[in-house]
């Protein structure tokens, strides 16, 4: 089958089987690597993307129900060559560690700060509760993002 | 090779995506064993990590409006089985006596996770034993419906769960009905990190008590210590017309956990699972005393 996809604005054509994970598609068809695919039980986090602009993890969405969908990567999220609020505030606290989960916190983020302008630290941390930092850095990780409110 | 991408060898078949329930019924029964309803996908989607081959074809049925449809009604509340647990949740905020369900529904998992899981999915996952809302379910004295091409057959949940492992190709859970009563609800789970995996033990308790805090009626259910979950009928009986002073019916628990046979798994042994039931039987009645 053919499945025709949004992804970051542009339409690409996927010859996968129905039932592929998104994450195989957008990463071994149209070679977007940022969403990464480590547990492929949704519980990591490492392999979100926006789908319909809400976090989802991209192992657990078959290509086939993806096709009428507006799709973001990590890719997607600096328009312009610019860092978006979360991207700059993260690089700002020197919060990156290893980068593995970090594709994943950024768009989980990134929905945080568009949707949930007043999110308490509290209401961070459960926003992330399916984001796992391996280096556990999350303190670091948890200020950009009160940093990033607070500047928006 | 990236990192997993061997789990696409098996992946073969096709997924439907039904417009309308008699669309979704009907290619349900042309696939016989060979197909699936297709809902949030969280179980299916893991199908390779647990060894096990995926169906050749799949009915998604998330884009019936009956299916994700919420109806809270005067004398019972209704929901789609393809209703999410995140709209769930959302649904009963407001509604105190659907307390252990908005918990069971708020707390599982993960947001994301929340967001594409289903209840129906919940219900019906056989090897997912350890379901947040079907104890909250069961203790809320749940019905469910099941229908196939031209009929539609209502069941308690407990029917349910004692069926659902032979119930033939074609039918599928399409609702779920919970009667509106007075009642104090609360739902204790323990899961090994403060939240985002499995609970070890899930306790749902709904009591009715009068105003010396007396038990009236009373449903608790267990969840996560056995394969399938299960009322706790024993308690139930040793509760009824005492306090429900939360030390109290912990010690009550402890005399009586032993029925359960727990089960061992790679994240908590059987002795564990059960060893914590005491605990969530106080904690779900402090907090119900709370609301």
């Amino acid at each position: 089958m053919v499945f025709t996809l949004s992804v970051n604005g542009d339409r690409l054509t996927s010859h996968a089987d129905p039932v592929t994970p998104l994450v195989d598609v957008l990463r071994e068809e149209f070679h977007l690597t940022g969403a990464k695919p480590v547990c492929r039980e949704g519980f990591c986090g490492a392999c979100m993307v926006l789908v319909g602009g809400k976090p989802v993890p991209s192992c657990l969405m078959p290509v086939a129900l993806a096709e009428d969908c507006e799709i973001h990567t990590v890719e997607g999220l600096a328009g312009g060559g610019a860092l978006n609020p979360i991207q700059q505030a993260l690089e700002s606290c020197d919060a990156v560690q290893c980068g593995m989960c970090f594709p994943g916190m950024v768009v989980t983020l990134t929905h945080l700060l568009t949707t949930t302008s007043g999110a308490t630290r509290d209401d961070i941390r459960a926003a992330l509760t399916g984001n796992i930092c391996r280096c556990t850095g999350y303190e670091r990780i948890v200020e950009a993002t009160v940093l990033a409110l607070a500047a928006s | 090779m990236t990192a997993g991408s061997h789990v696409q060898e098996d992946r073969t078949g096709s997924i439907y995506v039904a417009p309308s329930l008699p669309a979704a019924l009907d290619a349900l029964a042309d696939y016989g064993t060979a197909g699936a309803p297709f809902a949030g996908g969280t179980w299916i989607m893991r199908a390779p990590i647990r060894h096990e081959p995926l169906r050749p074809h799949y009915v998604a049925i998330g884009k019936i409006p009956e299916l994700s449809a919420i109806r809270i009604g005067k004398d019972a509340i209704e929901f789609g089985a393809a209703v999410t647990h995140a709209a769930l949740a959302a649904a009963l905020s407001r509604l105190p006596e659907f307390g252990v369900l908005a918990t069971a529904a708020g707390s599982s998992a993960n947001p994301a996770i929340r967001a594409m899981a289903t209840i129906g999915g919940n219900l019906s996952a056989l090897d997912f034993y350890a379901a947040d809302c079907l104890p909250a379910l069961l203790c809320l004295d749940a019905a469910v419906e099941i229908a196939s091409q031209g009929e539609c057959e209502r069941m308690s949940l407990i029917d349910f769960l004692k069926r659902r492992s032979t119930l033939s190709p074609g039918r599928l859970l399409t609702r779920i009905i919970v009667p509106r009563t007075e009642r104090r609800t609360a739902h204790a789970r323990l899961p090994l990190r403060k939240s985002g995996d499995y609970p070890v033990a899930i306790v749902s308790l709904s009591v009715n008590v009068d105003a010396a805090s007396r038990v009236q009626a009373v449903r608790i259910a267990v969840g996560s210590v056995e394969q399938a979950p299960r009322r706790w009928g024993r308690l139930e009986a040793a509760l009824l017309g005492g306090v429900l002073d939360p030390p109290r019916i912990a010690d009550i628990a402890a005399e009586l956990a032993g029925e359960f046979t727990g089960r061992d798994s790679v994240e908590a042994p059987a002795w564990y699972r059960v060893s914590v039931l005491p605990t969530l039987v106080r904690r779900a009645a402090a907090t119900a005393l709370g609301n």
